[in-house]
């Protein structure tokens, strides 16, 4: 295994390994509220936060954790407060994510091929100081959805009835929001801005098309999430492409075959 | 003691007024129809009821404590109008009726014994025992609002709000429905819920608040609507006293 004999690839693949299970978890609640393209909307203002962070001369990853958790939490805001024009909201908060990152990072003489690694993902970005970050945050992302799951579950049902059952509505709906946020940044190094959403949601529309229940698509997804990410990362290493690209080429075939997989089950049932 | 004590109450929404000053009260044990048009007010009032729509004046209160002050939820529980159950993500009938115990469990205690036997009881009150682990989108309409309802009996409250449960709803889950919400009622608990027409219900309401252009009309035993003002949308009392049965409330005599 000579894929393994390098120290960048080892990070790689454990920093693959934890934000492939710790991004569905995420999904699975965006999917089931209807807001999957949350994921990309975040990751655009998060390309603004890495911005500041080449021009601040600090952590790009530490400046992208703090500016998409703001940005989730005005993309919250809005959905909640003006539910007609949300998608027009959100559609600005993209656009002006994309475009203040793309200028701060011209700004800070920042070249085009470091800006290709934070948009699609590179493989030999994975510093031991950023698994560090990786490794902590991706642990924090699951265990507090596993431990808010009954909740969030509630909430993702029907706010009105969990209101009414005394939940804290808006605390979860943060919850998720800022999770969101978190993986977003944390995928960043390996999927890349411009993909991580799909990782949060790829695997759960696949396991979806074959689950019955709301923990059996949690739980697949995760697994199953683990398991592209992964793959799609041995895959970048030796087809030399992207690992943002493999991952999500990879995890869209998944889906073909599930769907494939479903339709046929659907004809044997009749 | 009142389960429900709204005073004047003023409901705006949208900077519309849809609610002008009413005074609604329901005590424990009662089972009262909220009536009305389409646009009366009936939805806004009970959403009002548990706390989902502010008040722009009036005052509410529930189990003799003022609103702003109520923690009591379990002792709520709330059934939407909805059509249908669920969202992008499959879940089981299980799975979505045991989410009515949430309110009631700390974060990080585990599902007991006690909560599986609510939930197997709510599952049998509406007659899905057998549906437990089947998704809820394969069950047809009328199912899927016993589901709802059942989600809301697993957590054992002490009064059952409900919106149209009826609307759309086939003639055997209707009578399901009743004979749930007849349980409750015979317990001791108590039931609030808008209706358009009562179907099987009829029997069981003691008190209907009519409802029109946001204000009661009228509040005490149910309207008995005959002939042809039976028809849905009618709550005027015509005491024809020979005339044939009524119709929409389904009473059979």
């Amino acid at each position: 295994m000579t894929i393994l004999a390098f120290d960048f690839m080892r990070r790689g693949l454990v920093a693959a390994l934890l934000v492939g299970f710790a991004a569905p978890s995420i999904g699975t609640f965006l999917v089931q509220r209807r807001l999957s393209l949350t994921g990309d909307g975040i990751g655009h203002v998060a390309f603004t936060g890495v911005g500041l962070g080449v021009l601040l001369r600090t952590s790009p990853v530490l400046t992208a954790v703090v500016v998409s958790i703001l940005g989730a939490v005005l993309i919250e805001v809005v959905r909640e407060r003006a539910q007609a024009s949300g998608d027009v909201a959100l559609a600005l908060l993209f656009y002006g994510g994309l475009a203040g990152g793309s200028i701060l990072i011209k700004l800070a003489g920042g070249t085009n091929s470091a800006l290709g690694g934070y948009l699609f993902g590179s493989l030999s970005s994975v510093s031991s100081g950023d698994l560090a970050v990786i490794v902590t945050l991706s642990l924090v992302v699951l265990a507090t959805m596993m431990v808010f799951l009954r909740e969030l579950f509630a909430v993702c049902q029907d706010e009105d009835v969990a209101h009414v059952s005394g939940l804290p509505v808006r605390f979860l709906n943060l919850l998720v929001a800022v999770g969101a946020a978190v993986t977003v940044t944390v995928a960043m190094r390996t999927v890349g801005l411009l993909l991580v959403s799909a990782l949060m949601v790829v695997p759960v529309a696949t396991v979806q098309l074959l689950s019955q229940s709301f923990r059996g698509t949690l739980y697949g997804a995760c697994l199953l999430g683990a398991v592209m990410s992964v793959g799609g990362l041995v895959l970048s290493y030796y087809a030399d492409v992207p690992p943002g690209g493999s991952i999500v080429v990879l995890s869209l075939t998944g889906f073909l075959v599930a769907a494939i997989a479903a339709s046929l089950r659907k004809r044997v049932v009749r | 003691m009142s389960v429900f004590d709204l005073q004047h109450g003023t409901v705006v929404l949208g900077g519309r007024r849809i609610l002008e000053d009413v005074s609604v009260t329901v005590d424990e044990g009662e089972f009262v129809a909220i009536l009305g048009a389409n646009g009366s007010g009936k939805t806004t009032l009970v959403r009002t009821l548990v706390g989902l729509n502010p008040l722009a004046a009036g005052t509410l209160t529930v189990f003799g404590t003022p609103f702003d002050r109520f923690r009591e939820w379990p002792r709520l529980g709330y059934v939407p109008q909805r059509l249908s159950v669920g969202g992008g993500v499959p879940a089981t009938v299980g799975e979505v009726v045991a989410s009515g115990r949430t309110g009631r469990m700390s974060r990080f205690r585990r599902f007991s014994r006690d909560d599986r036997a609510a939930v197997a009881h709510a599952l049998e009150d509406v007659g899905l025992s057998d549906r437990a682990g089947d998704p809820v989108a394969t069950l047809s309409g009328g199912q899927q609002q016993r589901v709802l309802i059942a989600r809301a009996l697993a957590g054992e409250p002490e009064v059952l709000v409900l919106d149209e449960p009826t609307a759309g709803v086939d003639a055997d889950s209707q009578d399901t429905l009743a004979g749930a919400l007849g349980h409750l009622s015979n317990n001791g608990g108590s039931v609030v819920l808008v209706a358009h027409e009562l179907g099987p219900l009829a029997g069981l309401i003691r008190r209907a608040v009519v409802f029109s252009h946001g204000q009661v009309q009228s509040d005490g035993p149910p309207p008995e609507p005959e002939g042809h003002h039976a028809a849905p949308g009618h709550v005027h009392v015509h005491p024809h006293a020979d005339e044939q049965p009524p119709s929409t409330f389904g009473l059979d005599r």
